[in-house]
C-alpha cells in the first residue's frame, strides 16, 4: 500500500513525524510478507515562511528528508492553497498512491485533499490501483467508481471552534467533508463529525498524534540548553524530572527564573491594531511582574513593525549568553526549534499563548494555560487539561488573580486548579492506532 | 449594495439570468421611488465574473440577449485543465477581483468548479458566500460535482436551496438554521425577525441560513417559454402537431459511451414508440458514436440537428411524451406537465418520480398514469425571493 504523507506548515510536522515512525515499525514487524507494508512519500508543500525553521523542525523531530518539495512558499490563503493544489495533482498523477493522508488544518491540508478528491486515474488507473489491494471489500467505502482516486485519511479530522472567521475552521470542515478516513484525538470530535452527517464507520478515535511526538521527544527536550542560553537557569539540578503536579512549588523549578512564556500569532489578534495594542498592554503590564519569553513568529512581527510597537518589547536572541531575560518585561526571542521550544514550556510558570496545539502540550506537560481567544477547537484541554480561555478585557486580572503576580517570589497558583488529568488516549501510542487501523482494512 | 457573481459553464450562465432580471428591475424601483424617503434601500451593485471555465462557441448572442445576460465585468480566461489545476486558478484569480472589488456578498451557482472555487476564494476573505442551487446530493463522493457540491455548501453562509429534499440533506450534515421549516418563501419573506441572532451578518456569518427559494431554472422556464411561443417556428418548419409526437435526447456519456448500455437504450425507445413519430435533436457526442454502432433506430423516429434552447421548448410544450437523459428536461417536463421516461438508472429530480409524471426506464408499466401534486420546485419566482432575502439581510 502506497501512502503519500503531506507536511505543509510546522504544525505539521509534530503530527507526521510519529506517523512515519508507527510505519517504519510496522514494517519491520511485518517482514515476511513484502506485500503487506506500507510505502510511504513525504511531500512537503514549503507552505511554511522560513526553509531554515523548517529544517531545525526536521532534525529535532527525527524526520527523514521530504521525497518531494513543492516548494509553494507563502501568499493569501487563495494563492497558497491554488499553488499547492496545480503542484500536488502532478505528483498525485505520477506516483498514484492508495491514500493521501493530510494532518491538522493549515491550507495544505485543505489543499491535497481536493487535490486528491478531484484526482482521475482513469479505468486502467483504476483497474491497478484495484489489484494492489489484497482485500477485496476494502472498497467498502464506495462504489464502482472506487480506485480512481486515492483515499484521504485525515488525522486531527473532527475539532471545531464554531468560529467560521477562523480560516483554519474553514479548512477543517472541508476536509473532513471529503475524507475517507477521520482519525480523531478527542471524542468530542467524534460527535462534531457525526453532526454533520459523516458516518461513523469512517470515523476512528484514535488520540492525539502530537502527543506522541511530544512523550517520545521528552528526554531530548530534557537535554535542551534553551534556558541557559536564554539565561534563564541559574543552575541546573542533576536530578531535574519531568514537571508534575507539584513541580510548581519545588526546589526543583526554583532554580529556574520564573517567567511566563508567551505565543501570538493569530489574525484575530495582531491584524488590527487596537485589539493588538490591548493585547500588548496588558501583556505589558503583567510583564511588570513576571518576565515574559515571547518566541516571535514572523507573522507578528512583521505586524508589530507595520503598527510601529516595537518599544513595548525587549530584543534578546538566542546567540547572546548574557541575556537579561530574567528581568521583567516582554523579550522577543527568534523562533525556536522543537526540543528548545519544549523545554522553554514545561519550565515556565505559565503560558500564554493563542495556538492550538500549545494548548494541548501545556494540558500533557500539566502547565498552566491562558489562551486568548473566545474558542477553542480543543475543549478537552479546557474540561480536564489545565487551559483557560480568556479575553483582552480581562486577561491582566485573571492571571493576576490566579498567579498573585505581585508576589511572585514564593507564591503557588492561588485559585488555578493545577489538579488536571491527561485526556484519553494522549498516551503517545495514537499513530500506532492509525497503522493498525490501516493495515487491518488494507491487508490480510 | 454590492454583489459579485462568479459563474463559468453554461448553466450558471442560464441560473444567472433571472437573478439578473431580477437585480434590474430591483433598481429601477428603487430609482423611481420618492427620493429622501425614510428606509429605501440601496441599489443593488452587480459585478459579473465569467471564470472562462468552459468557453462554449456555441451559446450565440440570441440566446445571451434573449436572456438578457449581461456581458460579465471580468472574464478570468481560465480554460480547460484537469479539475485540480482548474479549481486552484479559479480560487487564485476570483481572490485578486474579490480583493480589488470588496462585494457585500458573493453569489455561486450549482456545482462546478467555478462554484467551489468562488466560494472558497470568498470564505477566506470573510466575505458571505450565498449558495444558489445549494443541497443536492448524488452521494457518490468519487463524482468532482459532488465534491464541489458538499464543500461549497459547507463554505456558504446563506444556502438557497431548490426543494425540500435539499433542505433535508443539509440537515443531515448538521445544517440546522432552517428557515420557515424548510417550505418554500413567499417573495417578501421577512427575514429581519433573525437578524438579531445573525448581527455581524456583514462582517461574517458564522450560522449558515438554509431557505427554500425553489428553484431558479422553473423562471428561467417561464420566462424562456414567452419568448419560445413568440418567436419559435420550430413546430411549423417539423411540421408537428399538438401531442402527436415523442421527443427524445439523448448525450450522457454514461448512455453513449458504452456500446452495450447505448444499444439497451435504442431498444427500449425503438419498443415504446412503435407507430409514434419521434423527434430526435441528436448531440454531436452521441452522432459520433451512433454512426458506429451496430443497432438503429426505427424510422419512425426522427434524427435532426441539435436544437437551441427556444426551438426545444417549444417542441417539448407541444409533445405527448419525453424520452430523455437530461436532468434539466426531466424537470422542465414537469414543470409543462409532460410525462417522461428517464434513460438512466438514477434521478437527482426523485420528486419528479415521486409525483408520477417521471419514470426510470427500467420501472417504465406500460399503465402508467402521472398524477399532479402539487409543484416541488418553488412557483416560479425564485429569483425574486432571492433578491428580497439579500436585500433585507444585508441592509438591515
Amino acid at each position: 500500500m502506497k501512502i503519500i504523507l503531506i507536511a505543509g506548515a510546522r504544525p505539521n510536522f509534530m503530527k507526521i513525524a510519529p506517523i512515519i515512525r508507527a510505519i517504519n515499525s510496522f514494517n519491520q514487524t511485518n517482514p515476511i510478507n513484502p506485500t503487506n507494508s506500507i510505502n510511504y512519500s513525504l511531500v512537503h508543500t514549503g507552505q511554511h515562511y522560513d526553509y531554515k525553521m523548517s529544517k531545525v523542525f526536521f532534525e529535532d523531530l527525527e524526520l527523514p528528508d521530504p521525497d518531494i518539495y513543492l516548494g509553494t512558499g507563502s501568499g493569501t490563503h487563495a494563492e497558497q492553497t491554488a499553488n499547492v493544489m496545480v503542484k500536488f495533482e502532478k505528483v498525485l498523477m505520477a506516483e498514484r498512491p492508495d491514500m493521501v493522508m493530510v494532518v491538522g488544518d493549515v491550507n495544505s491540508t485543505l489543499a491535497c485533499a481536493l487535490a486528491a478528491s478531484k484526482i482521475d486515474y482513469g479505468e486502467e488507473g483504476q483497474k491497478k490501483q484495484r489489484s494492489r489491494s489484497k482485500k477485496t471489500d476494502i472498497w467498502h467505502l464506495t462504489s464502482d467508481s472506487c480506485g480512481r482516486r486515492p483515499l484521504i485519511a485525515h488525522v486531527e479530522a473532527g475539532l471545531r471552534s464554531f468560529d467560521r472567521s477562523m480560516p483554519e475552521e474553514i479548512n477543517r470542515i472541508l476536509t473532513d467533508a471529503i475524507s475517507d478516513y477521520l482519525f480523531t484525538p478527542s471524542k468530542d470530535a467524534n460527535e462534531n463529525l457525526k453532526r454533520e452527517g459523516i458516518s461513523e464507520d469512517k470515523i476512528f478515535f484514535v488520540g492525539n498524534v502530537m502527543v506522541d511526538s511530544l512523550l517520545f521527544n521528552l528526554e531530548k527536550v530534557k537535554k535542551s540548553s534553551i534556558l541557559k542560553r536564554l539565561g534563564l537557569q541559574k543552575e541546573l539540578p542533576d536530578n531535574c524530572q519531568l514537571p508534575t503536579e507539584n513541580c510548581l512549588s519545588t526546589d526543583n523549578c526554583q532554580r529556574t527564573t520564573d517567567y511566563c512564556l508567551l505565543t501570538l500569532h493569530r489574525p484575530g489578534n495582531i491584524d488590527q491594531k487596537d485589539c493588538f495594542l490591548s493585547i500588548i498592554k496588558a501583556l505589558t503590564e503583567i510583564g511588570e511582574n513576571i518576565p515574559i519569553i515571547f518566541p516571535v513568529h514572523p507573522r507578528t512581527r512583521k505586524q508589530i513593525e507595520t503598527f510601529g510597537l516595537q518599544r513595548y518589547f525587549i530584543n534578546s536572541s538566542t546567540q547572546n549568553s548574557k541575556l537579561v531575560t530574567h528581568k521583567c518585561g516582554i523579550h522577543f526571542v527568534d523562533p525556536l526549534g522543537y526540543l528548545d521550544f519544549i523545554n522553554l514550556m514545561m519550565h515556565s510558570r505559565f503560558v500564554i499563548t493563542d495556538s492550538g496545539g500549545v494548548q494541548e502540550e501545556t494540558t500533557v506537560l500539566g502547565i498552566p494555560c491562558f489562551t486568548l481567544r473566545n474558542t477553542t477547537e480543543r475543549p478537552v484541554t479546557i474540561t480536564e487539561g489545565t487551559n483557560r480561555l480568556i479575553n483582552i478585557e480581562n486577561l491582566f486580572s485573571e492571571v493576576n488573580a490566579i498567579f498573585n503576580l505581585y508576589n511572585t517570589t514564593n507564591s503557588k497558583p492561588s485559585s488555578y486548579n493545577v489538579k488536571h488529568k491527561i485526556p484519553e488516549f494522549w498516551d503517545g501510542r495514537a499513530s500506532e492506532r492509525i497503522i493498525n487501523i490501516l493495515s487491518e482494512y488494507f491487508f490480510i | 449594495m454590492k454583489i459579485t457573481n462568479i459563474i463559468g459553464a453554461r448553466p450558471q450562465f442560464i441560473k444567472y439570468s433571472p437573478i439578473s432580471k431580477a437585480i434590474e428591475e430591483f433598481n429601477k424601483l428603487i430609482d423611481s421611488s420618492v427620493p429622501f424617503k425614510l428606509n429605501i434601500p440601496q441599489r443593488i451593485d452587480d459585478i459579473l465574473i465569467h471564470t472562462g471555465q468552459h468557453y462554449d462557441y456555441a451559446m450565440s448572442e440570441i440566446f445571451f440577449n434573449e436572456l438578457s445576460i449581461k456581458e460579465p465585468n471580468y472574464h478570468l480566461g481560465v480554460g480547460s485543465a484537469s479539475h485540480g489545476a482548474q479549481t486552484g486558478t479559479i480560487l487564485q484569480k476570483v481572490e485578486e477581483v474579490l480583493l480589488e472589488e470588496k462585494p457585500d456578498v458573493v453569489l455561486v451557482y450549482g456545482d462546478t468548479n467555478s462554484t467551489l472555487g468562488g466560494a472558497l476564494a470568498a470564505v477566506k476573505l470573510r466575505i458571505p458566500v450565498v449558495h444558489v442551487e445549494a443541497g443536492l446530493r448524488s452521494f457518490n463522493k468519487h463524482m468532482p460535482e459532488e465534491i464541489n457540491r458538499v464543500l461549497t455548501d459547507h463554505s456558504s453562509s446563506i444556502l438557497l436551496c431548490p426543494t425540500e429534499t435539499a433542505i433535508k440533506n443539509l440537515q443531515i450534515e448538521g445544517f440546522c438554521n432552517v428557515i420557515n421549516n424548510g417550505k418554500l418563501i413567499d417573495n417578501s419573506f421577512d427575514i429581519s425577525p433573525l437578524t438579531s441572532r445573525i448581527s455581524n451578518f456583514i462582517s461574517y456569518v458564522s450560522y449558515p441560513l438554509i431557505i427554500n427559494v425553489g428553484d431558479v431554472m422553473f423562471d428561467v422556464m417561464l420566462h424562456a417559454l414567452k419568448i419560445a411561443e413568440k418567436k419559435s417556428q420550430i413546430l411549423e418548419k417539423l411540421n408537428l402537431k399538438k401531442k402527436e409526437y415523442y421527443l427524445l435526447t439523448l448525450h450522457r456519456a454514461e448512455n453513449t459511451d458504452n456500446a452495450s448500455k447505448l444499444n439497451e437504450i435504442i431498444d427500449f425507445v425503438n419498443n415504446m414508440s412503435v407507430g409514434k413519430r419521434v423527434i430526435f435533436p441528436m448531440h454531436p457526442r452521441t452522432k459520433k458514436v451512433y454512426s458506429n454502432s451496430d443497432r438503429n433506430f426505427s424510422h419512425n423516429i426522427e434524427i435532426i440537428e441539435p436544437l437551441g434552447y427556444f426551438d426545444i421548448l417549444a417542441v417539448l410544450k407541444n409533445c405527448e411524451l419525453l424520452m430523455t437523459d437530461s436532468g434539466g428536461m426531466q424537470k422542465e417536463a414537469y414543470w409543462l406537465k409532460i410525462p417522461c421516461i428517464t434513460l438512466r438508472n438514477e434521478t437527482e429530480w426523485v420528486e419528479t418520480v415521486e409525483s408520477g409524471w417521471n419514470v426510470l426506464y427500467k420501472d417504465y408499466k406500460a399503465n402508467y398514469s402521472p398524477k399532479d401534486n402539487g409543484n416541488c420546485y418553488g412557483d416560479g419566482n425564485s429569483a425574486d425571493k432571492i433578491i428580497n432575502v439579500l436585500v433585507k439581510l444585508i441592509s438591515s
